[in-house]
């Protein structure tokens, strides 16, 4: 398994390495139903633009925003993932999603797997549906576009991937400023 | 694995003949070596014969025994902290796979209910990604549904579990055997017992004949004068099965018999009584043949065959006789009857307790209901599966080598989905004085994210294998093309927003063959020259979208549709615009789970898996995406969407729907009334809906009379969660007060967005293409606009970095 260290590092930068397994948060998060009214009340970046209003600190990691379920799941798919069982690691993240059909985290995992297996279209696509479901969280659209990046380079678009690095350094300092 | 260690018992023992005294000598000293050749001849014949059918006997038992068709899955139920399942609809689903509430939870396919807890003693099942053990799991419930998983066997701690899936068909030959196989040990030991006190009790000790049975029955023949008992041995009856056809007649009975002596000097009882148990014919499923106790376990018990009760077993056993006689569905007292008897029996010898004898004899037949694991409950998803495969394997992979076929089928949402659409048309009919049963539907529901096909019902009776209308009934799908026509219009941000001003007069167009097209509103007015864009999707208008889509240009239209997953090649005229396209729902279903996936196109799927009959994977079908349309102008054709449904033609879905759901959708309705179509979407749920006559007579409905009665109902019952809302990185929203008034058409202030902050809704806009001085409540968003506005737009591109900044700084 050539791409085996291309996984590792998209899941090393993916901030992802971590895999435990108690003591989780209720299941709530990008992938919780039911918003309650048609006109929508949150703040959204719109009416946000310059304010740095007081907001929700957006889930940095999978296990701020996934059930236990679901990271046991992407605890499984990781292990499969570094025995070189791609496809099987794939199947395990589907499975997550069929839970959490809306859990950016799963689908950048995916998006990792993707990579790994050189299927960089697959790869691009899995990370920037990572990121319609991510809403405004820096912290994995820095990841996804890195990964974008990574994928483009991996298939020769080089002025592509440079411009998916920028976007990840943007989101990324975007990061930063949140953790102040 | 033949066992010849018998083979020295020659069954052409009994050969001694009679010789008669010669009485003309001269004459039969000349025929004799005639009658002697003849003899040879004969011998020749009859040993040839013989090694024929022992050849016969071997290659079928040794050789592929049986055929087996393919086993074909729903999805399985998951169980884990967060589920919104309560725990009464947890144990209906357990009930429906033939579980068993028991205090011990002592075996798989068990379980125990009691103080707000659910105990279960999972199944082992060999899923296609491997084999998961049975488990003894315990389920915590809050209002909202499960609130934790914990073991409470000692094998360690889990966060999920998935239940065996449910059988839910075959695909076998249009007449034919299906059948489950089983291993002799694996079967509970009172079923082999049991089969030989009732059927042959003198099986381990005969050769394959049993001479006393054979003069008991030809007695009783004799008194009868005809044919009415049969003396048949265990292995003259799987012969028979195996071998013969069904007549009666001595040849017959002749060479059933020198058959089963060649079995029996070939096979061991073991090797030949497990032969019967997967072979013996249990009961008819329409064309299907139920074969085998391992089958007919699932088809009468909706359960394993290790886990059935003495009772159940005494019912099967006692079916032999007759299946179709003693049908525990159709004549239960017949069966009842019997079933007792043969309990009789089992108790008589000795290896059923007096307790349980008992026990067994007062407990009811305990039958699922006829539909459950019948071929004929899903025809129109398994017709989807086959045609899948079809594409893959041969006829004869499918029908032979016992593949196991993993789908996507939810049990639960195609259940509701089926009562819904056949309940639904009744109530149309009743409450719009539509002649009965004249009208026809079909109904597709799928997943959103990931393309899954949950439930697919292909007319009025789902378990009627007849024409399939999700697949085969291709109609026009009227104003279900609108949302396609809007969507490439906010594809250009620059000229298209959600605002828009529309012109909603009279139209008429040249065609190229020199008719003229003139299209009209189904109200049959014009509502002037600026019609909001979201207002006149919202409300359906023909005029404005007629000249809507001819300013974007037909071709493009086109273009996004088969970009959303439409693979068929449409005309480009005019009338494309409101919807001179035929499609099947399944189809519909495809172009709008893009749209509900905001802008990334999976093909929809049946089939998740396919392993061989030992669990190797076959075939995987994974998740594919791709980004087919820009998620920006998705989001704004999804929010008019919602829209129609809260305010517009699909409004009357709130009358079903509690209001706190957010969902998206759109009417259909095709000329003088013919197609009734609906096809909304929820964050997790999609389902696409057509009403029609199968004869495309006027069905006297629109969209929302017809198909969207059915389509809320059914959303009702398969738990559809809120769509969300979030817009995608290059949209924004705007407070904006919306006052559009139609019946002031044409006069001044018929249109117009209150800058009242108050009472607003949020209005999205692609980010930089806001139109200037909309809204004083939102002044960054407008500074920023025009700031967009006047860079050129590779430099938009190079800001977004700015923005982004800005956004989090």
């Amino acid at each position: 398994m050539q791409r085996l260290p291309v996984f590792i590092a998209v899941l090393v930068l993916a901030g992802c390495a971590t895999s435990q397994r108690t003591s989780f948060p209720p299941p709530e998060g990008p992938a919780s139903p039911q918003s309650p009214a048609p006109e929508r009340p949150q703040s959204q970046p719109g009416d946000q633009v310059g304010t740095p209003a007081p907001q929700t600190m957006p889930a940095r990691t999978a296990a701020e925003a996934s059930s236990p379920a679901v990271l046991s799941l992407m605890g499984r798919a990781d292990t499969l993932a570094r025995n070189g069982n791609m496809d099987m690691s794939a199947a395990t993240l589907e499975r997550a999603l069929d839970l959490e059909p809306r859990n950016p985290f799963v689908y950048q995992r995916l998006a990792s797997v993707k990579l790994a297996q050189g299927q960089t279209g697959q790869a691009e696509a899995m990370a920037r549906k990572s990121n319609s479901v991510a809403g405004n969280n820096p912290f994995v659209r820095a990841d996804n576009w890195q990964i974008i990046a990574e994928a483009r380079r991996t298939g020769g678009d080089r002025s592509g991937a440079d411009e998916a690095a920028g976007r990840a350094s943007d989101y990324r300092s975007a990061s930063q400023q949140l953790m102040r | 694995m033949a066992q010849k260690k018998r083979s020295t018992r020659s069954p052409q023992r009994r050969s001694g003949t009679k010789k008669r005294a010669n009485q003309r000598p001269g004459f039969f000293r000349r025929l004799l070596p005639y009658v002697f050749l003849l003899g040879c001849i004969a011998a020749a014949v009859i040993a040839g014969y013989m090694v024929y059918l022992d050849g016969a006997v071997r290659a079928q038992f040794e050789g592929t025994r049986w055929t087996l068709p393919a086993k074909v899955y729903a999805s399985p139920l998951e169980l884990y902290a967060g589920l919104d399942l309560s725990r009464s609809e947890i144990t209906a689903r357990l009930d429906r796979q033939g579980y068993r509430a028991s205090s011990s939870l002592s075996r798989g396919g068990t379980y125990r209910s009691s103080g707000g807890r659910l105990d279960i003693h999972t199944r082992p099942f060999k899923f296609w990604d491997g084999e998961q053990a049975a488990r003894e799991i315990r389920l915590g419930f809050n209002s909202s549904g499960v609130s934790s998983l914990s073991a409470i066997d000692d094998k360690g701690d889990i966060a999920l579990i998935r239940l065996d899936p449910l059988m839910i068909g075959s695909i076998y030959p249009k007449q034919g055997e299906d059948r489950i196989l089983v291993k002799l040990g694996d079967v509970p030991p009172m079923l082999p017992a049991g089969l030989i006190t009732v059927e042959d009790r003198d099986f381990m000790n005969h050769w394959g004949v049993s001479p006393k049975s054979i003069m008991r029955a030809a007695w009783a023949n004799l008194r009868a004068g005809g044919v009415v008992q049969g003396g048949s041995t265990i292995t003259q009856q799987l012969v028979k099965n195996f071998y013969l056809n069904n007549r009666q007649t001595l040849v017959r009975k002749a060479k059933e018999a020198l058959m089963a002596i060649l079995l029996d000097a070939h096979y061991s009882k073991p090797e030949i009584l497990e032969a019967y148990l997967n072979e013996v014919y249990l009961g008819q499923d329409g064309g299907r043949a139920i074969h085998g106790f391992g089958l007919a376990s699932y088809f009468y018990f909706q359960k394993p065959l290790e886990e059935l009760q003495p009772q159940e077993i005494a019912l099967l056993v006692a079916m032999i006789k007759g299946p179709s006689y003693y049908d525990p569905r159709r004549h239960p007292e017949r069966a009842t009857q019997r079933r007792n008897l043969v309990l009789d029996m089992f108790h008589d010898a000795g290896f059923l307790e007096d307790d349980s004898w008992r026990e067994a004899k007062k407990a009811g037949l305990g039958v699922s209901a006829r539909t459950v694991r019948s071929t004929s409950q899903y025809p129109a998803f398994i017709d989807l599966v086959r045609r899948q495969l079809l594409g893959q394997y041969k006829d004869a992979d499918l029908t032979e080598e016992g593949l196991r076929v993993f789908t996507t089928l939810d049990p639960a949402v195609q259940a509701a989905t089926e009562e819904r659409v056949s309940k639904g048309l009744d109530q149309v009919e009743a409450a719009r004085g539509i002649e009965r049963d004249s009208l026809q539907a079909s109904a597709v529901v799928t997943s959103v994210e990931g393309g899954r096909i949950l439930a697919l019902v292909g007319g009025r009776d789902a378990g009627f294998a007849g024409f399939n209308r999700a697949l085969d009934a291709r109609r026009p799908i009227g104003s279900l093309m609108k949302p396609v026509v809007y969507l490439t219009a906010l594809a250009q941000p620059s000229k298209y927003n959600v605002i828009t001003p529309l012109d909603d007069s009279a139209l008429s167009v040249k065609l190229a063959n020199g008719d003229t097209w003139r299209p009209q509103n189904y109200s049959k007015r014009t509502h002037g020259n600026a019609v909001p864009l979201h207002y006149a999707l919202t409300h359906s208008y023909n005029l404005a979208t007629s000249r809507l889509a001819l300013d974007v240009g037909i071709p493009n239209v086109i273009d996004t549709l088969k970009s959303l997953g439409y693979n068929g090649d449409p005309l480009s005229v005019p009338s494309l615009a409101l919807g001179a396209v035929d499609m099947a729902p399944l189809q519909v279903a495809q172009v709008y789970n893009t749209l509900a996936a905001g802008g990334y196109y999976t093909p929809l799927l049946a089939i998740r898996d396919v392993t061989t009959r030992d669990g190797e994977p076959l075939s995987r079908y994974p998740l594919k995406i791709k980004r087919a349309v820009d998620e920006s102008p998705v989001y704004l054709t999804n929010w008019i969407m919602q829209r129609v449904a809260r305010f517009g033609t699909g409004a009357s879905m709130y009358d079903i729907l509690p209001r706190s759901l957010n969902v998206a959708g759109k009417t259909g309705t095709t000329d003088d009334l013919r197609d009734s179509w609906f096809a909304g979407f929820a964050a997790n749920r999609l389902a696409v809906v057509w009403v029609g006559r199968d004869d495309n007579k006027p069905a006297q409905l629109t969209g929302a009379t017809g198909a969207l009665q059915l389509w809320s109902r059914i959303m009702a019952d398969i738990e559809p969660r809120g769509i969300m809302n979030v817009p995608p990185e290059d949209v924004v929203e705007v407070p904006l007060r919306m006052r559009f008034d139609p019946s002031r058409a044409g006069g001044e202030g018929a249109y117009g967005y209150d800058r009242d902050c108050s009472r607003t809704a949020q209005v999205p806009f692609v980010r930089g293409e806001v139109p200037d001085g909309l809204s004083s409540c939102d002044s960054d968003i407008m500074q920023e606009n025009r700031y967009r506005r006047r860079q050129p737009p590779e430099q938009r591109e190079q800001d977004d970095g700015n923005w982004l900044q800005k956004l989090f700084g």
